[in-house]
């Protein structure tokens, strides 16, 4: 099935939601709203045309402050670094909500019929950033939404167990995301007198994450 | 008085010919059989076990590899050290019995290398347990691991165990 036939028959199926089709790379994406996710992914599991019986990935990005970046090279001199450093303002979350800051990704496969799917939704608008959970169509969205929530902080609503699965036991915060410092709040140390290795907060400070690049070429 | 001037007389001579030769035998004895206790975290720990493995055979230095912490001399911290293992990283060093000794192995053992600057990885795992030999590399290679355990193994030489100054 060629890219175009699957957006035809995905048009045929689909009807009645708010959709965005797009070709891109050799491959579809579907761009939905947030709040008919499961129905969706329902009818793209069951239907005898698509059969999108596995999930292969979900994950989740965040756009805030997305294009800033620290360092601009381009109207540098040869010579001092520092005076190119623009530093990035980091919107502060709890005032601006944006409906698109987070973005998720889904991708499927149909074994089949040989074909292959992305989602894209977003979500952002309310504090923490909701979503329904898909683990009750696809078992692998467990780990795939724990992983989200923990780095993400992304709430999925249904979810069996929504625990952290990467981070440290009793971790604060969510480290994906653009206004988490990349050096963190805490660092551990063994103590010699308590004899444990307890926390203490960090000694480093953050530094630019672009690299420091000049370009010949303009 | 008197026993001052012992105390000097003996300081003078050193310790005694039978006291330092039981050291060295002992200390021939110690560094001739260092049982690593396997702590591959990382890369690092594929290059510690090409050191192992037939090729660079770190058997025939005496370097046995030890499933269990109690049944270890060295405990060779190869890879990243996270924060959420530092604890059992010490628990596994708590568990070796004495005389113990320690080889950092790559950057990221050292002082966390290229993820010093970030939320969840300990910068060097001297934060955790006093460390003896700092192998650098990223990863370092298996002949560089080998030259550690061999620095190792002349420094415990250098040890007087008998003697406690």
């Amino acid at each position: 099935m060629d890219n175009q036939t699957l957006i035809n028959c995905l048009k045929d199926k689909l009807v009645g939601f708010d959709i965005q089709y797009s070709e891109s790379n050799d491959s579809v994406t579907i761009e939905v709203n947030k709040t008919n996710i499961v129905e969706i992914c329902k009818i793209l599991k069951s239907e005898s045309s698509l059969l999108f019986n596995m999930l292969i990935d979900v994950c989740a990005i965040d756009y805030l402050a997305y294009g800033d970046a620290d360092w601009k090279t381009l109207d540098a001199t040869n010579t001092g670094f520092s005076r190119a450093v623009k530093k990035t303002i980091i919107p502060d979350p709890d005032e601006h909500y944006d409906e698109k800051r987070f973005g998720i990704f889904y991708q499927l496969l149909s074994i089949e019929n040989n074909i292959r799917l992305s989602i894209s939704t977003f979500t952002g608008s309310d504090n923490p950033p909701t979503i329904d959970s898909v683990n009750g169509i696809w078992n692998s969205a467990n780990w795939f939404e724990r992983e989200a929530f923990d780095l993400m902080g992304i709430q999925f609503k249904g979810h069996p167990d929504l625990r952290r699965i990467l981070t440290d036991y009793g971790f604060i915060g969510h480290p994906f995301r653009k206004d988490f410092p990349t050096n963190g709040n805490l660092e551990v140390i063994y103590d010699e007198d308590q004899e444990k290795v307890i926390y203490k907060p960090v000694s480093i400070t953050t530094r630019p994450g672009v690299p420091r690049i000049i370009r010949k070429d303009k | 008085m008197g026993l001052n001037q012992d105390k000097d007389l003996i300081d003078d001579q050193g310790p005694g010919f039978v006291v330092t030769s039981i050291d060295k035998l002992v200390n021939w004895a110690k560094s001739g059989s260092v049982w690593p206790v396997t702590f591959g975290l990382a890369c690092c720990a594929i290059e510690m076990m090409h050191s192992g493995a037939s090729r660079y055979d770190t058997d025939r230095f005496g370097v046995v590899y030890r499933p269990s912490p109690r049944q270890s001399d060295v405990m060779i911290v190869a890879g990243t050290l996270v924060n959420k293992m530092a604890p059992a990283l010490r628990k596994v060093y708590d568990q070796m019995p004495e005389p113990k000794w320690v080889i950092s192995m790559g950057s990221c053992a050292n002082g966390g290398g290229y993820y010093h600057h970030s939320y969840s990885v300990v910068r060097g795992c001297d934060q955790i347990i006093p460390v003896d030999i700092y192998v650098p590399g990223c990863p370092p290679t298996a002949e560089a691991l080998i030259n550690g355990i061999i620095e190792l193994k002349n420094k415990i030489k250098k040890e007087e165990s008998i003697i406690r100054g």
